[in-house]
């Protein structure tokens, strides 16, 4: 038939509702006039894509508030939690500062009760984040700053003051691929938060993720084969990590244009770019970032849709049974056995070892198919995405 | 430096399969290959001794490797099935006439029986007059709307018990992509199903090729001569399935694997309890399973005859004014006995 599927078809698809580049990023903030909000003349006017021209101050509200409402609708954070929050330097991280500094000076009535510090993860860049960390812990006080080295034991968390550089670049896993190795460097990453969390005492860690970050994220781990568990990649809560500690991810909601304007109102100053590392066809990480943001240009309510697919998504229960084992290096629920598409990954490789012997004495499927099965249960306790990084290890072992 | 066959059958390898990465000789990768569909067929239980199975037949080189494959197989391992070939002529010059002399060729050479239905008779209209009538854009909702029910036609009108259709591993993992894209939950809980339909109201769909990589039915089709058709429809492509499409081109050529990660992924999401389910049905005016009421093909059909062709693109409520619109103009120039008004 044709080379479109039919499923392509149906009320309920959006795309022909999106029309091609009608709403282009980067609305420009207008120069003056009365807001529409408040009716009070501003010199600045903030112009969000469907959203009234408005000044500065109902800009911040309105952004603010999603902040808030993000966790309070979900009830997420008990009053007078510790928590850690994550700064990497790009926008969104310090609009999370920012936003969570507001709400703490905010009058009895309007403050958000929790004890916040903050958390640096430096993955040795090549600029030296120092100067701006420290610019930011002066603007910020008294929030306490601290910093980690992402490979480093989390028992070397520090102080900014305190911070010395180890030289451990030799720790590195030689896996093959970027792909493999950013997957696996996110992973250990937040092992690590959670391991830092623990040992400050933190219950909960607030990561300034925002809908585009989220929604790359959901379509990237849909390609590593983390579908059972995509859910908890983009939720506001994410309780993956050790000890009970909780993941929250309050900008949600936020998108990119939201965070320029609140960059832009604040005057605040990001210091580090998103990791571009190598080309976008380099990894199955950096094509999916690139085809995002190119999709959004000429499709608008791209970002939106896909990242409220995730909101309907829910973690695969029942794929271990009764027994509710974890990976161990992502902490998700195990899924391997009973999948019908890894058996067949399987089943081809044991039929491609056979080749042409397989008409010549009629091997019994079953007898194939048990072999096969034998390559999909083994024990190392690892989710089929950790087994793909596991697979392009080239010595050693992965834990 | 040459490579010798992985299955270590002596000859040397002439291909890299896509899919597991393995060099392997031309016997042993259509060995490998048929084996696996072979796999798939019995371990799913996709079929029952005694069934009668239509091929959905394009010309193209999916339903062309089906075909070969389906009838090598139930030679070989004695299925028992009776295997015809159902092909749907949607009426577009310079693409489908061509492509059914293909079909007719493979009618020949597999010995199997084929039915072709077309638009023209199931619905008085052929896409080349649809195409007239709306132009470029959204042309492929009337295709594809029409070819599924068209399907369904034919397969009562044949008596089969199933449909097996050409769908490979690329067309789902894309299919997972896309619904993700658009955010479509329903079709995302059963787009990588290998079976769907087979209650009492319904004919069942499968699709034997769900693991076989499109890279080696191309390579299956070409080493062993297969005859197929391979040219682009002549009317515009979907262009937002294209991006989804060129996506994952570029994600195979990074980690070849991705595509059956993907399909894996796509069986495991899971959607909360407050997500909506659409409940089939059967459509009151055709009689044929839908979602909805009355079925997608009799609103686009409906608008075609109407001459409100876009009745049944976009919101419904939107058609439903345009009905109003035309009925309230009717009833005027008729009242005014201008006009006759039968649809």
């Amino acid at each position: 038939m044709c080379s479109i599927g039919e499923d392509d078809f149906g009320d309920d698809g959006a795309t022909h509702a999106m029309p091609p580049g009608s709403f282009p990023m980067g609305t420009v903030i207008s120069s003056s006039g009365s807001c529409n909000k408040c009716g009070i003349n501003s010199n600045a006017l903030y112009k969000l894509n469907f959203r009234a021209a408005e000044c500065q101050d109902c800009f911040l509200n309105y952004a603010r508030h999603k902040f808030r409402a993000a966790l309070g609708a979900a009830k997420a954070l008990p009053r007078n939690a510790e928590v850690l929050l994550l700064i990497d330097g790009s926008a969104e991280s310090l609009v999370l500062l920012d936003m969570l500094h507001f709400a703490q000076t905010q009058n009895t009535f309007k403050r958000l009760h929790c004890n916040a510090r903050v958390l640096y993860v430096d993955v040795r860049s090549s600029s030296d984040p120092l100067p701006s960390l420290l610019a930011l812990q002066t603007r910020y006080a008294p929030f306490q700053f601290n910093i980690v080295q992402l490979g480093a034991a989390p028992t070397n968390v520090c102080l900014l003051e305190n911070y010395n550089v180890i030289n451990n670049n030799g720790e590195q896993k030689p896996l093959r691929t970027l792909t493999a190795r950013q997957d696996y460097e996110q992973q250990q990453r937040k092992a690590l938060i959670g391991a830092v969390a623990a040992q400050m005492q933190c219950s909960h860690v607030f990561e300034p993720s925002i809908s585009t970050t989220l929604a790359t994220q959901l379509l990237t781990s849909v390609a590593l084969g983390r579908g059972g568990s995509v859910a908890l990649d983009v939720a506001l809560l994410d309780d993956r990590l050790p000890n009970g500690i909780k993941l929250l991810r309050p900008l949600k909601d936020l998108n990119e244009q939201e965070v320029q304007f609140y960059v832009h109102a604040q005057k605040l100053q990001p210091f580090a770019k998103v990791d571009q590392e190598l080309s976008s066809h380099a990894s199955l990480q950096n094509l999916t970032r690139a085809f995002v943001a190119n999709l959004q240009e000429n499709y608008a309510s791209t970002v939106s849709t896909v990242f409220r697919t995730g909101d309907k998504m829910a973690i695969n229960q029942q794929a271990s049974g009764e027994i509710h084992s974890t990976c161990q290096l992502c902490q998700s629920v195990l899924d391997s056995e009973l999948s019908d598409t890894l058996l067949a990954i399987e089943y081809s490789r044991t039929v491609s070892e056979m080749g042409a012997a397989l008409q010549h004495n009629q091997e019994n499927v079953a007898t194939l198919e048990q072999c096969a099965r034998q390559r999909l249960t083994s024990t190392d306790n690892l989710c089929h995405a950790c087994r793909n990084i596991k697979a392009e290890l080239s010595s050693g072992s992965l834990m | 430096m040459p490579i010798d066959c992985k299955a270590k059958c002596g000859n040397r390898a002439t291909l890299k399969r896509p899919k597991t990465g393995d060099a392997l000789c031309k016997d042993c990768f259509f060995a490998a290959f048929e084996a696996e569909i072979h796999h798939t067929i019995t371990s799913s239980n996709l079929f029952r001794r005694g069934e009668k199975v239509a091929v959905a037949a394009s010309g193209g080189k999916d339903s062309t490797v089906l075909a070969h494959v389906l009838k090598l197989l139930n030679e070989r391992h004695d299925y028992g099935l009776d295997l015809v070939l159902l092909s749907i002529d949607e009426g577009i010059t310079g693409y489908r006439d061509d492509s059914l002399e293909t079909v007719k060729q493979n009618r020949d050479d597999y010995k199997m029986p084929l039915k072709i239905l077309s638009y023209e008779e199931l619905y008085g209209w052929t896409m080349d007059r649809i195409v007239a009538q709306i132009g470029r854009s959204n042309n492929c909702t009337f295709c594809g709307v029409f070819r599924r029910q068209a399907l369904d036609r034919g397969a009562k009108l044949l008596g089969v018990d199933s449909i097996a259709t050409g769908h490979n591993a690329d067309d789902i993992a894309e299919t997972v992509l896309m619904n993700i894209l658009r955010g479509d939950t329903a079709r995302l809980r059963r787009c990588t199903d290998i079976r769907t339909g087979g209650s009492e109201d319904s004919i069942a769909r499968v699709k034997p090729l769900k693991y076989s990589y499109e890279k080696e039915i191309v390579m299956y089709a070409h080493y062993k001569k297969l005859v197929y058709f391979s040219t682009e429809c002549v009317f515009a492509p979907n262009a937002y399935r294209g991006h989804a499409r060129a996506f994952l081109k570029d994600l195979e050529k990074v980690r070849p694997s991705v595509i059956m990660d993907i399909i894996y992924s796509g069986e495991q999401l899971r959607f909360k309890d407050t997500v909506k389910k659409p409940v089939r049905g059967i459509c009151e005016r055709c009689g044929f399973v839908s979602s909805q009421q009355p079925c997608k093909a009799c609103v686009l059909l409906e608008g075609l005859n109407r001459g409100l062709p876009k009745l049944g693109i976009g919101k419904k409520s939107k058609g439903d004014r345009m009905i109003a619109k035309q009925n309230q103009e009717l009833a005027l120039r008729e009242r005014a006995n201008l006009v006759k008004n039968d649809f």
